[in-house]
């Protein structure tokens, strides 16, 4: 349910940001989750809805990109996704790793007008 | 027309947090943030850590509970400094409700600060509370299939407690594939198999904090 409270900040700065640009409508907000967050798509886009209710965001659409969770090797520098859970390089077999992407909680854009 | 924005969501819990692991770290308070399902035993593990910790170092606790105090009325006999932070209905700790909290304590009479999150395997690995290390703590009872369910957390975790050993022969826990589906997603993470009830690995947990809480000095 941690999707309610993310979707209240989202909101926050969807409103903010739309206010400095001088929109009259938000018709689009762009976000990019890691895998790794394990958000509800549905779940989250519903608490969203309700955080802008009657708000100049009322109609946006979301956009949900998923990324998948990658890490680079600190012993050999691979780069390679990660699958069933499997934290481990996949050239040296080192799991000495750092993270690329797959924690992301992000928004990447609005649009409006 | 796009807006351009690129930034973390959770950005003011985020700075939130910065602030207060930087306040802490000031301070030397080692601060522990427990996360594990409803029912492991995060209360238990604390009573016997206080038990055996009370003496050697200054503890206080934080206590996430999502209405009551219970919690916070079981540890109240160790007589030392609790506050609990009732989430009234919210499924994790933040950053700023423990900023708000840290007030309540003298934290230059404090070494560790304990936070009991409420209980969520989920929720509470997303919130960055400032915390030193998050602890996973997880019990025999509710299957082996945690980690490779919920790999945030016992990716993000410091150390892993396998609680309720000694209900084993009453599950169908099994050993090798709860420690093989942690292996694989985190390889080095300590594992601390014990019996909060009745005592069985405690001594290697007591090791191990005593260790951070001196390195941490």
């Amino acid at each position: 349910m941690h999707e309610i409270k993310i979707a209240e900040d989202l909101s926050a700065i969807v409103l903010e940001t739309a206010k400095r640009e001088s929109l009259s409508k938000v018709t689009r907000v762009n976000i990019i989750f890691g895998q790794l967050v394990q958000i509800v798509p549905e779940i989250f886009e519903y608490a969203f809805r309700e955080t802008v209710r009657d708000t100049i965001a009322n109609d946006a659409d979301v956009f949900i990109e998923i990324v998948p969770v990658k890490m680079k090797c600190i012993k050999c520098g691979n780069d390679f996704l990660v699958k069933e859970n499997r934290f481990k390089c996949n050239v040296c077999f080192s799991t000495d790793l750092d993270i690329i992407s797959g924690k992301e909680l992000f928004i990447k854009s609005i649009e409006g007008e | 027309m796009e807006i351009k924005i690129m930034k973390n969501i959770l950005d003011r819990n985020q700075n939130k947090a910065d602030e207060v692991r930087k306040l802490l770290e000031l301070k030397k308070v080692l601060m522990v943030n427990v996360i594990s399902s409803p029912g492991a035993g995060k209360t238990t593990l604390l009573e016997r850590t206080c038990e055996e910790l009370g003496e050697k170092f200054r503890l206080g606790i934080v206590e996430g509970d999502i209405t009551t105090d219970r919690d916070a009325q079981r540890l109240k006999k160790y007589n030392i400094p609790i506050v609990v932070i009732n989430t009234e209905g919210g499924c994790h700790l933040d950053s700023h409700s423990i900023s708000k909290v840290l007030g309540y304590f003298d934290l230059d009479k404090l070494d560790v600060l304990f936070v009991e999150n409420v209980g969520n395997l989920i929720c509470p690995s997303q919130f960055d509370l400032g915390e030193t290390f998050k602890l996973a703590l997880v019990s025999t009872t509710e299957g082996d299939d945690k980690p490779d369910k919920y790999p945030m957390l016992f990716r993000e975790a410091k150390a892993v407690l396998l609680n309720k050993i000694d209900l084993v022969p009453y599950t169908n826990f099994n050993y090798n594939n709860f420690r093989s589906d942690l292996k694989k997603i985190n390889a080095n993470i300590p594992l601390f198999e014990v019996s909060c009830t009745r005592g069985d690995g405690l001594k290697e947990w007591f090791d191990w904090i005593t260790e951070k809480i001196n390195n941490f000095q």
